[in-house]
Formats: structure tokens, sequence, C-alpha cells
């Protein structure tokens, strides 16, 4: 019954937001993940399909046109990572991001190997998928040239290396201000806490202890405390991000 | 090892140089015994021709008669062969050549006492015979012949034996070598975690060399079935609590948001999306263990800079110490550290060390990172002044799950060290803990990083 498992969720979820919409297909065999996964993106106002079944998805995955891909590891008829290669050999560049119950050191490496360009394991909170998903859709988003970044009345100087706000100078220390341009040039965009570990600090790992927040707050303390608006903003259950 | 010193310490030369001493020693025995049994016998036939020809003189009734015998017979006869001489009771000298008798039987001349071209002694013999002296004397020339024949069967017939066997054991040496370099290669390669290799096959004949091959394979073939079946049992086990586990973490999710809910519930549903974070988290570092254990990490292996990761983590983990009430002290080696390793599993051991102790001490304490180079490799060490970790429990510790007993509180899978033992088995580096009085310092000392290896990218 895979056909029946096919659907289209983008018509009956709410659309809380626009102008972002993306067209994604998810490949997941399980239904309750699978219907959570749509059901959350759906209501971001992407429009979503699911499939249960890997030749399926790979059929689908070939002759439509979407934005990016969910891919789940072990899926029944072909796994994911043979569905990715196929895809790859077709000359298909839909952004890939793995699903996986494994999650071993190994089994990262061969997902990007195969063609992927993420990797999430189970479990996984929604926040972290929805995050990942928006930064490999819109990845060739900034212009390389652009040399001074801003966010309301927050500047920042990359060849300087100076960053004001409303005129203020202020310090940072040299990894503050990689963490900082990190976010401001995904403005309007939630970075995970392991998003954050990966592009400043070069770790994939998922710490046991707050690392991340600490940082964040240091940087709080200097970009936001002193002014009356918050421009680091967390969002619950997913990371941050600079206010648009 | 320099090639020739590895040619020489290879058994099929080491054999053949064996057999070669023994078969050299035995003809040697062979040829000794057999040279003096028949130097024996040609001296014997010589005493017994020289006797007889003593004899021969007997029959002449005087001296006189001897002596004329003695001239006829001298003349006829070469003195390079034999040499005749008769002193008669009247002092006259017979012979062709002569030869100052002294006492009647056998004596041997050496060579200076005779005025002749021919350098050899004469074995003589003498005997009265009608008062006078009659000393017949012959050239040993053919005992000396003889010693001449065997010196020069034993260069004839040894040394062609002697170079072939030692050629052939060189060039079998060469050859084995090969293929017993073929199969140490293959060795390394499955101990490098490749256990797809193979010992390439088949050979012709069905040698010892080629069995061993064989059992190679065999061993690897089962060790890769094992690998993999340890890895789709794993995966299994994975799919199947861990997909029953993000359902559960999706269900939460829902209820926490259902609107009207009492902040108690909200309260709840947060506890449990911990625990089920915790549960993923414990699965997690067990698949992430079996599947380090299983060697397969080894074949990323490539030149790291422990420094910059040590630093990093260092830099990662410094607010968080601070939050704490911790403090935090960094001593790493100026410029790089090099080691051969996986960048990612280094700096997880680097973090749980850091998390334990961050984890395991009061606020307060003091933890130190340091990383230091000497000629045996990198040393990487985390101590604390924290409570430490009797002796007696020291190798527990690294157990899994395992917990001492003040720690049961204490957030954790129990996982953290035993992840750190494996990561730092599979890079060859030898782990330590130590009391640090007070506190533990754990250590971890890597091996030297090999000279030819190639620069780090």
């Amino acid at each position: 019954m895979p056909e029946a498992a096919t659907q289209t969720a983008n018509q009956t979820a709410t659309r809380t937001r626009s102008g972002d919409d993306m067209k994604i297909l998810v490949l997941e065999d399980d239904r309750t993940t699978g219907d959570y996964i749509v059901d959350g993106l759906a209501r971001e106002g992407h429009s979503v399909d699911l499939l249960t079944e890997g030749r399926e998805g790979l059929i689908r995955a070939s002759t439509a046109d979407y934005d990016v891909m969910v891919v789940d590891r072990m899926l029944p008829g072909l796994d994911g990572l043979s569905l990715v290669r196929t895809l790859r050999a077709t000359g298909n560049r839909t952004p890939v991001l793995f699903l996986t119950s494994l999650g071993g050191v190994d089994d990262r490496i061969e997902g990007l190997n195969a063609g992927g360009d993420d990797y999430l394991t189970k479990p996984f909170a929604f926040g972290e998928l929805s995050a990942r998903l928006a930064a490999l859709a819109r990845r060739p988003q900034m212009k390389a040239e652009e040399t001074v970044l801003a966010a309301g009345d927050l500047k920042m100087d990359l060849i300087r290396r100076r960053v004001t706000r409303g005129g203020v100078e202020i310090d940072l220390l040299p990894r503050e201000f990689a963490l900082l341009e990190h976010l401001m040039r995904r403005k309007g965009r939630v970075q995970t806490r392991t998003m954050l570990l990966e592009a400043v600090w070069d770790l994939n790992f998922d710490p046991q202890t707050n690392v991340v927040e600490t940082h964040i707050s240091r940087l709080r303390a200097k970009v936001d405390k002193p002014f009356a608006q918050e421009l680091i903003e967390t969002v619950r259950g997913a990371g941050y991000r600079i206010a648009e | 090892m320099s090639r020739s010193r590895r040619l020489w310490l290879s058994t099929p030369v080491r054999l053949a140089a064996g057999l070669v001493a023994l078969f050299v020693l035995a003809s040697l025995a062979t040829l000794a015994a057999s040279y003096a049994v028949t130097r024996a016998s040609l001296a014997e036939g010589l005493r017994d021709d020289l006797r007889a020809a003593v004899a021969g003189y007997s029959a002449a009734p005087t001296p006189g008669a001897i002596g004329d015998l003695v001239n006829a017979e001298a003349q006829a006869t070469d003195p390079r062969r034999r040499i005749i001489s008769y002193l008669s009771p009247d002092g006259r000298r017979y012979g062709n050549g002569y030869l100052a008798p002294g006492e009647e039987g056998f004596r041997l001349y050496p060579l200076e006492d005779l005025q002749l071209e021919n350098h050899l002694p004469y074995l003589a013999f003498t005997a009265r015979l009608r008062g006078g002296l009659l000393t017949v004397a012959a050239s040993q020339s053919q005992i000396e012949d003889l010693g001449r024949a065997y010196v020069t069967l034993l260069l004839v017939s040894l040394l062609p034996s002697v170079v072939i066997a030692m050629a052939g054991g060189v060039w079998i040496a060469r050859r084995t070598g090969r293929r017993i370099d073929g199969l140490g290669a293959v060795l390394d390669r499955i101990a490098a975690g490749e256990l797809s290799a193979r010992v390439a096959g088949p050979h012709r004949r069905d040698d010892d060399l080629t069995v061993i091959g064989e059992r190679i394979n065999d061993m690897a073939s089962a060790r890769e079935a094992a690998t993999e079946a340890l890895r789709q049992v794993s995966a299994d086990i994975a799919h199947d609590l861990k997909t029953p586990i993000q359902r559960v973490s999706v269900l939460l999710e829902r209820l926490r948001g259902v609107e009207g809910l009492p902040e108690e519930a909200l309260a709840l549903a947060d506890k449990a999306g911990a625990e089920t974070e915790g549960i993923a988290a414990t699965f997690q570092a067990l698949l992430q263990i079996a599947q380090i254990e299983g060697g397969s990490p080894r074949a990323r292996f490539a030149l790291v800079d422990l420094a910059e990761i040590a630093r990093t983590l260092g830099e990662v983990y410094a607010p968080s110490a601070e939050d704490s009430g911790h403090r935090l002290d960094l001593a790493i080696a100026p410029g790089p550290v090099r080691v051969t390793g996986d960048r990612a599993l280094l700096g997880q051991v680097i973090a749980n060390l850091i998390e334990n102790a961050l984890r395991h001490t009061a606020p307060g304490s003091r933890i130190r990172l340091s990383l230091a180079e000497d000629a045996g490799g990198a040393r990487l060490a985390v101590e604390d002044d924290g409570p430490g970790i009797p002796e007696a429990e020291r190798g527990n510790v690294l157990r899994r799950l395992y917990r001492l007993e003040r720690s049961r509180t204490t957030p954790g899978s129990g996982l953290g060290l035993s992840l750190v033992a494996v990561i730092a088995d599979l890079h060859g580096a030898e782990l330590r803990l130590e009391g640090a009085d007070p506190g533990l310092r754990v250590a971890i000392d890597f091996p030297a990083v090999k000279k030819s290896s190639p620069d780090a990218a």
C-alpha cells in the first residue's frame, strides 16, 4: 500500500509563513515519524510529499523537482544510501538530508560519501530537522563579496574585523566574531547548537553539557545586553537566530 | 633493516646455508677417511715393495757380487723414482745415489739430504747384507700425488655444490620473500580494519605458503562475517528500538503542543523528553563503541594536529567550566602535535574527559588539560583536584555502564570513559587512570608518528 501512503500535506495544513516555501520529499517508512515530519513542515508552509518505499521514492525523486529531500537510511525496497547514490549517478543534485537510526562515526561518513548533504540521527527534535533543511535548500544565499553585514543597528565589517552597534564599538574575541558572523550571514534562519558547533568549531558531536549556550550567552552579554533591543533570539526546541 | 640483512634472516637462505655446511662437513669427513685408508695402503705397498727389492739381493754370495748387482740395477733405475745404494764392508759405495745408511729398517729421508731435483722425501729400507748395508729408497711421490688428487677432487666436487646450493637458497628466499611480504601486507591491512583484504591466488602449487594464505583468507572472511553480523545486529537493534524512541519523543512534543495544558503536565512532558534523550544518548554511545571496536574507523586515519583539537575543545568548554564555578587550565604544547587518527573521535575523547571532570568535581575545582610531545609520542592528560577514584575502582570505571556509587545521582550514561578507552585503543594509545593527590588524572599516551607518514593535508 505504498501508494496509499503518499500524501500531499500542504493542502490541509495551516500556513504560518510565506515566501520561504519549499517543495520537500520525505522518504520515511515509520508512519508516526513520517506524519510528524510532514505535519511539522506543512505547518511551516512547505509543500511536502511522503513516501514509505525506496524504489517508489527513487522514481518520484527523479521525476519531480524538489528543493530538498529527507531520506531515511533504512527503507524497504531500496535502502536510502543506494537510492541517493543512484540519484547522484543520474546527475540529480537535489540536497539530501539523511535520517538514521545508526549514527555511528562510520555511518555519517558513509552517508556523506553516498552523496548526502547532511545527516541527522534519530531521535531528533523537529527544530533540528527544520533548521538543517532550511540551511540545505537555501545554501547559496549570500553573495561572497559582501564585506559588511548588518542587522538592525548592528554592523559587522568583515575586512576590518570591527563590530559596532548604534555606533558603539563592540570588542569580540576571534571565536565570538566567527559565531556572530555565522549567525549574521544566515539572518532570520535558525541555527541549532550542533550546527553552530560544526560551523564555528568544526566539531561533529553532541555535547552532553550546555557548551553552545554558554558561548551564546557570552556573545549576548556583549552584543545585546547593553542595548535596548535583543538581536540574538532563542528559538525554543531548536536554536538561535539573528532577528531579521 | 637492510636488504641483505633481511635476505640473510629469511628461512630459505638460512636453511640452505645450514644444509651446505652439513654437506661440506660430511663430504670432508668421507674424503678424509678415504684419503687416510688409500694413503695407508699405498704406504704399505711401498714398504712391501722395498722389502722385496732388498730380498732380491740376498741371493748374491759376496759383497762384491752384491755391489755389481746393485750397480747394474742402479744404471737402469731413475734416481728420481728409486735410489739403490750399497756400502760394502770395505767401505766401497755402489748404486745410483748415496744414502748415508743408518739403522736397519725403514726411515724417511727429508729432501734436503738429496742432491736431486726431486724435492720429495724418500722412504728408505736398510738391511745388513753380507757385512755391508743395502739401502733401497723409493720416492713418496705417489703418496703426495694422492694428496693432490684428493684436494682437486674436493675443489671440483664441493665448491660448485656450495655455490649452487647457496644461489638456490637465495633465489628461493627472494621468491618466498615476495610471497611472505604479500601475506604480511594483507595481515597489516586486516589489522588496520580493512576486513575485505584477501591474499591473492590461487597459486599453482599446494605448498605451505598457499595453505597459510588460504587460512588467512578464511580468518579474514570469518572476521568480516562476524563484523558484518555484529553490524547487522546493531543496526537491527538500533532500528527496532530507536524508531519507537523517536515516536515517543514525537508524541511528547505533540503533547507539549496541546493547548490549555496545566503547567505541571508541561513539566512532566519536559522531564519525559529529557529521559528519552538520555536513553537515546546511551544507545548512541553503545552503537559507537561497537563500531569503533570493529576497527573500521582506522581505515580513515590521517595525520591530525592534536594540539589544535585540544585548544578548540579547551575553548569550547571554557565558558561552561567558568559558569559552573570550575577553573579550566590549558597547558598545550605550542605548534602542531601530530598523531595518526580520526579528528572527530579524538575531539570526542577530550570532550568526554572534560565533561567527566566537570560532572564529578565540586564547583571551585581545578581542571587541567595538558598536551605535550616527546620522542615517545604525544601525551594528553586531563587532571582534576576533585574526589578522584579509589585505586581499586579505577579498572572498573572503564567497564561499560559502570558507575561509582556516589555518581549514581549525577547525570551521564556511564559510557564516557568506556568510549574514551576504546577510542584510545583504536589509536594504539595507552590509557592510564592515576591518582593526582587529590583528584584524578587521566593520561593518554599516543604512539609516535612514523617518519614515513605523509604530512597532514
